[in-house]
């Protein structure tokens, strides 16, 4: 059984500040075996990708009024392989991203550019997953005429907007 | 969603109103009307329909079109409708305009082409009404900015319906001959649902949004805009349904102008405070010249109204409202639409010449298709034209009034060019400029 260290981001991210440095100092601090398991106002679906390079895999939470637990494990295969996660769930058939973009910050209309050209590099069949700071109303129609398929919805706090692409098979 | 397409005719609306705005900055120019004629006079109306109807109203419908859908997140109820409401729009008009010259006395032409000019505007506007409207309403509950939509919507309605009254009152027809009193109290109703309700309040929440776009600024919290909206519609609520009382019961018309001018007051003051809050929570630091030329347009409408409410404060307003006028028209309205084009424009050619082949080959960004530093001296000479103008028009030299339109339709001359550069991609570095299977743009209508 995996022991964790929690971190909490949620008032640090409500105070306006940034989380990173801080799962990153709590990460340093970890001995071999433990676990990070963090409360975040959102699902920090960037992160994933972060962590799952430094060896951790993640199962995820929803918690009461759109928060979220992650709780991150390292890979070492004591993960239990069988327990599906709340993503696959809710993007019923479709396989887990390959790619995730935090275009939360870029000029419009640089976050369509970069799902454009993202989904140029990625197989039939794959999916990326992306953040943004809006709908992305003018890429759907580039999506649709490119024959890709998505799926997308504002995260719970309403302060962004996450996008799934399925592209063409 | 299924996403926005680009409105096809969005560009010739863009396009028909700067050659409206042209038109009459050459007849400022060259004397035609207020000062040099009645403020009320037939030559003024002239002037006053070519800005309202030609340019302001014209380019903000085009607008409409392209952006309703994306504030409502629908697309456009009929897109079809788009260039029949244009084509009755520039009809309508150049028939009100000739029945106004022929009451100057410039032409001889039949008494019914006022009240045919406004039949054919009305129908022109009811299409763009209800287009848009149809686009708002499936999608209640509205978000913020879609309401400032919706109710310029409706005082363009009002506003219509006096213009069509006038119409036949000017013509000397035996219907308009039933309401003798009609011109001296509708008209500042037919001017503050137009110039207030239609323009500047439909300008205030399309602006919300595309501030909040450019600066990269949060707008998600409902609560954005709300008093500004609240306050708004009750100062418009006050003044039309006030003023129509006023009107019925012949008395009471400045009770209710001055209450609505203290309920817009504060509506202008909650728009200022949201617009700043914008500004501090704003993600970008370094700001397009599109987005810092709205916030000077910005300050013509923070001058006007505090010019407007010392005026009303001394006593002298009557005397100054053709300056405040100008000033909402061309230092607000006029300033604000241009500094949004000047990045409308590129952006919805960008999308449409580069949007296929995105991702597939190298593509410029929006802003290669521009260039600022040109640009800005253009509108740096817009708006010095246009407080100057203001200015002359204050101290009574009509004459400065003249030169200073002068070198607003230079600057005007000077956009057009830029809007036309960015058309034709002329700015764009050449192994970026077309691409493997990009097509140049149409000057005039996009592909969709």
């Amino acid at each position: 059984m995996t022991e964790f260290i929690d971190v909490d981001v949620r008032p640090i991210l409500r105070a306006g500040g940034e989380p990173f440095s801080i799962i990153m100092a709590a990460l340093e601090r970890l001995v071999p075996g433990e676990g990070l398991r963090l409360y975040a106002p959102f699902k920090p679906v960037p992160l994933f990708d972060v962590m799952a390079r430094r060896g951790f895999a993640h199962r995820e939470a929803e918690l009461e009024g759109g928060e979220w637990e992650i709780r991150f494990m390292p890979n070492d295969g004591s993960v239990e392989a069988a327990e599906p996660t709340s993503a696959a769930l809710s993007d019923g058939d479709w396989p887990e991203p390959v790619l995730h973009l935090d275009n939360r910050d870029l000029d419009p209309p640089e976050p369509m550019v970069r799902i454009l050209a993202a989904l140029e590099r990625l197989a039939p069949g794959q999916t990326l997953c992306a953040l943004l700071s809006r709908e992305p109303v003018f890429l759907f129609r580039e999506l649709t005429k490119r024959g890709h398929h998505w799926r997308g919805g504002f995260t719970s706090q309403k302060d962004a907007y996450q996008l799934t692409v399925r592209v063409r098979e | 969603m299924i996403g926005t397409s680009l409105c096809r005719w969005a560009i010739s609306y863009f396009a028909v109103a700067i050659a409206w705005l042209l038109l009459a900055e050459v007849l400022i120019v060259a004397g035609f009307g207020f000062p040099n004629h009645d403020i009320g006079g037939p030559d003024t109306l002239v002037i006053v329909h070519l800005i309202s109807i030609g340019w302001l109203s014209t380019v903000l419908c085009g607008a409409l079109f392209q952006f309703v859908p994306v504030l409502a997140a629908r697309s456009l109820y009929a897109e079809r409708w788009t260039l029949p409401a244009l084509a009755l729009l520039t009809l309508g008009l150049t028939v009100l305009l000739a029945g106004f010259l022929g009451l100057g006395g410039h032409i001889s032409g039949p008494p019914w082409l006022l009240p045919v000019g406004a039949g054919l505007l009305i129908a022109g506007f009811t299409l763009v009404v209800a287009n848009l409207g149809m686009t708002l309403w499936s999608a209640r509950p509205l978000p913020g900015p879609a309401r400032f939509v919706a109710g310029g919507l409706a005082c363009i309605c009002v506003t219509a319906a006096f213009g069509g009254m006038f119409s036949l009152v000017l013509s000397g027809t035996g219907v308009g001959a039933q309401w003798p009193d009609l011109l001296v109290s509708g008209v500042p109703i037919h001017a503050i649902a137009g110039l207030g309700g239609w323009l500047t309040f439909t300008a205030m929440g399309v602006s919300y949004r595309l501030l909040a776009m450019f600066m990269l600024a949060p707008d998600g919290d409902v609560r954005l805009g709300r008093l500004a909206w609240l306050a708004g519609i009750i100062a418009l609520a006050i003044g039309l349904v006030g003023g129509v009382l006023a009107l019925w019961r012949m008395t009471g018309l400045n009770l209710a102008l001055l209450l609505a001018a203290a309920a817009a007051l504060l509506s202008l003051a909650a728009y200022g405070r949201d617009v700043l809050g914008l500004y501090r929570t704003r993600k970008r630091r370094a700001l397009e010249l599109n987005t810092r030329m709205s916030f000077v347009a910005l300050a013509s409408l923070v001058a006007a109204a505090i010019l407007g409410a010392a005026f009303v404060a001394t006593g002298s307003f009557p005397s100054h409202v053709g300056a405040l006028v100008f000033l909402v028209a061309f230092g607000w309205l006029t300033g604000l639409v241009l500094a949004n084009l000047y990045k409308i424009v590129p952006f919805l050619t960008w999308l449409e010449t580069y949007g296929p082949v995105m991702g597939r080959v190298p593509t410029p960004r929006v802003q290669d298709l521009v260039a600022e530093r040109r640009a800005l001296k253009w509108f740096v000479l817009f708006f010095a034209g246009s407080w100057a103008a203001t200015l002359m028009l204050l101290i009574e030299a009509p004459l400065g009034f003249r030169v200073a339109v002068a070198v607003v339709m230079v600057a005007t001359l000077g956009l057009s060019e830029e809007f036309i550069r960015a058309r034709r991609l002329a700015d764009v570095a050449e192994p970026l400029r077309l691409p493997t299977g990009a097509a140049a743009p149409h000057l005039l209508i996009s592909r969709n």
